[in-house]
């Protein structure tokens, strides 16, 4: 294993300026020695040398919203399956959600997953339950959890249903300093639904989820946080209301931040005719109208990160009807290309504001000293080929699980190295 | 013998007008075998169906056996009950050991919407969809068109009224694309919590008043209180009030007008038990009987231009 990787023309990104410097990288004992034009560090053997001419080189990307599955699940993914997972994709850094089995809503549960997390080589920070076992009754011990390394708290997978009780964990959370990650359902509307309710549910005769499930809950909880102070953080934002709430939220001073996750983006509801239960995801893939009015909020500003919401099911668990199908695509190891294919090859966005959605912005809204390259840094950085572009296949998933809706799609962006501590972890076969 | 451009019919949108048309044509031809002495011909002598249904049914399954049958085809039911097969493994494990008997052509019938379709994606062999969940029941479609084919002499312009659950209604999704795609008036009669969200592209009704004395065929779709999975329409009084045919709604209809239902008409909700009759229904106007014996003839014509 080289101590010293030297990486020659590329176009740096650091994750926070939006314009590429032209030149070379030098990784030195984990960390970043230097960042500048045509370094030379002579011609010693003990350097590896990687030409990276028409690559991007970026920092290890930080993935919020990840679903590792252990404990409990451990079928469908492993903290060390997901890791690996996680290096394919370019990132470093990632925040796993409580909703294993057990729950993560006991210090000792954070413990296991932190401790199982270190030497993956991504750095994995998980998020605790705001509920006891995500049941929407009680609120968890957020003071010994934020103790034990909770990064933010989350009921993903679940709402809070009621309101009083929200509230009441918004407001703690300010003695914590620790965002609120929500997932908002109003359970009325998604009560048995599969899909986004449409022209397509319809005539496809799947049982829909309104657009109103997600804004309803949002609209609440935004009052809720403008009225407690809470910081609070809406997770895999799907519908056109909620872009615009949460923007006129952000100009009226609530503390909120949002995301999106990569197949939100590149997906609308017209991909459902395959009758394909990749895409069966909650929340659901919407309208073209709904896409669009994601990839403006990404354009605009208005949403702070880019996410995988990876989310590893079993074959068994979604080769079968619609109904039965479980909900989730995975994505650590497409976040990048999905979301470059959707919005700097579809829309125009300038590639730099991409990377900050997936390194710095996350990082930012987390408290992480990660998602940039800096002299001095630690050293997590990524090489990608966004020249050429490539075929999603489902033989080359490092996932343990496969459920994939990215399979057969040509996307741009393919990772070509991760370096992580400044050692290379994944390099592309 | 034209063979259809798909090798399965799982949507009704999957037929051209012309290949509809084509099955109309062979249809009569083979209603008219229905009505001989001797009802069957050696047509698909040698061939063997399967009819596979993961959901109770007797009506559909029914006439797509002595539809095989009067073909001289082998017919095998084979039914398992959803609940049994609950896992997706289950049911490409049966489709698989089914293909393994190498038999021809699978009429299949499930409660999910796409689970048809899914047993196609997976073998080569034909499939015809006799229903799946909420989605498609092309072949009642082409009953429903048969047999308003026979009684009106012509299809286009004619006004059709369909009243009901569409939320809940495979036979509705595709009745209305086929009665569409033949140059039929649709219109639907609803309220709002038995229709699909996205129905602003049809003329929309909300009572059997708006459309009684005007069309030409009144089309009662079933309503299946138990089945709703959220309890949608208050109740059956009100059902009643505002969408049952009754005998003073039915005397006020066109002269010649006709009623359909792709049964079993649930008495007292769609349709009056005075409406329906003991054996027969006292109005001739009603030909729900001749939906039935359509059916037959359809279903012929289908395995025909399948596997013929």
């Amino acid at each position: 294993m080289y101590s010293r990787i030297i990486i020659k023309n590329a176009n740096i990104f650091d994750g926070i300026k939006t314009k590429p410097f032209k030149g070379d990288l030098y990784i030195k004992d984990g960390m970043v020695e230097d960042i500048d034009e045509n370094i030379d560090i002579g011609d010693s053997k003990a350097i590896r040398r990687i030409d990276a001419s028409g690559m991007m080189v970026m920092p290890g990307m930080v993935d919020m919203h990840v679903h590792l599955r252990d404990p409990g699940f451990e079928e469908k993914e492993t903290i060390e399956s997901g890791a690996a997972s996680a290096l394919a994709g370019g990132i470093t850094t990632m925040l796993c959600m409580p909703n294993t089995r057990p729950v993560l809503d006991e210090p000792a549960l954070l413990q296991y997953v932190i401790e199982r997390g270190r030497n993956t080589g991504v750095r994995i920070y998980p998020a605790a339950a705001m509920t006891r076992g995500l049941e929407g009754r009680e609120m968890t011990s957020m003071g010994l959890l934020a103790e034990a390394g909770a990064a933010g708290f989350s009921d993903d997978g679940m709402a809070v249903a009621d309101a009083r009780l929200m509230f009441e964990i918004m407001r703690y959370s300010r003695q914590w300093k620790k965002p609120l990650i929500l997932h908002e359902e109003e359970y009325g509307f998604s009560r048995s639904g599969l899909v986004h309710e449409g022209r397509y549910s319809d005539s496809l005769g799947l049982e829909g989820i309104s657009r109103l499930s997600d804004d309803l809950m949002i609209g609440r909880d935004i009052m809720l946080a403008r009225e407690s102070g809470a910081r609070i953080h809406i997770t895999h934002l799907s519908t056109k209301g909620s872009v615009q709430m949460i923007k006129r939220a952000k100009d009226e001073g609530v503390d909120i931040s949002c995301d999106v996750t990569a197949h939100h983006l590149f997906f609308d509801d017209s991909c459902l005719k395959s009758f394909n239960t990749s895409f069966k995801v909650k929340p659901p893939i919407r309208s073209a109208e709904d896409r669009q009015a994601l990839i403006e909020g990404v354009i605009d500003g208005t949403i702070d990160a880019v996410i995988s919401d990876h989310a590893p099911h079993l074959d068994t668990e979604k080769n079968t009807t619609f109904s039965l199908a479980q909900f989730g695509t995975i994505g650590l190891e497409t976040l990048f290309a999905a979301s470059y294919t959707s919005l700097c090859r579809g829309k125009g966005l300038q590639p730099g504001k991409l990377v900050s959605l997936l390194t710095s912005g996350p990082a930012k809204l987390l408290g992480f000293d990660a998602g940039t390259l800096e002299k001095g840094k630690r050293a997590d950085a990524v090489m990608v080929d966004t020249g050429g572009s490539y075929k999603v296949r489902k033989e080359d998933i490092v996932s343990k699980s496969r459920n994939s809706a990215f399979i057969g799609q040509e996307l741009q962006g393919r990772i070509i190295y991760t370096i992580s501590n400044g050692k290379i972890m994944y390099e592309s076969g | 013998m034209t063979m259809l451009s798909k090798k399965s019919l799982l949507n009704i949108a999957d037929l051209s007008p012309e290949e509809v048309m084509q099955v109309m044509e062979t249809a009569d031809s083979f209603a008219h075998i229905s009505r001989r002495e001797i009802k069957k011909v050696p047509t698909l002598m040698g061939k063997t169906v399967v009819n596979l249904f993961f959901e109770p049914s007797t009506r559909t399954r029914t006439s797509f056996e002595v539809a095989a049958k009067r073909l001289s085809a082998d017919m095998i039911n084979f039914t398992a009950s959803s609940s049994s097969l609950a896992k997706g493994e289950s049911i490409m494990d049966t489709v698989r050991t089914i293909l393994a008997m190498q038999v021809d052509l699978l009429v299949v019938r499930h409660s999910h919407s796409g689970a048809v379709k899914m047993v196609d994606d997976m073998i080569d062999i034909p499939v015809i969809n006799a229903g799946d969940g909420k989605h498609q029941h092309p072949t009642q479609a082409l009953l429903d068109l048969f047999t308003i084919k026979g009684r009106f002499g012509r299809l286009k312009g004619l006004k059709i009224a369909i009243a009901g659950d569409f939320l809940n209604s495979r036979v509705a999704r595709s009745d209305i694309m086929l009665f569409e795609q033949m140059g039929m008036e649709v219109r639907l009669v609803a309220p709002s919590m038995l229709l699909p969200e996205d129905y602003s592209c049809y003329r929309v009704e909300n009572s059997l008043e708006d459309v009684i004395e005007d069309t030409d065929i009144l089309y009662m779709l079933r309503m299946q209180f138990e089945r709703q999975d959220r309890k949608l329409y208050p109740s059956v009084e009100e059902y009643r009030r505002f969408l049952s045919l009754d005998s003073s709604r039915i005397r006020r209809m066109k002269k010649g007008a006709a009623v359909m239902h792709p049964g079993p008409v649930n008495r007292g909700i769609e349709i009056t038990d005075e409406v329906m009759g003991d054996m027969k229904s006292p109005y001739d106007n009603v030909i729900i009987e001749d939906q039935v014996t359509s059916g037959v003839a359809v279903r012929m014509a289908l395995l025909y231009h399948i596997l013929g």
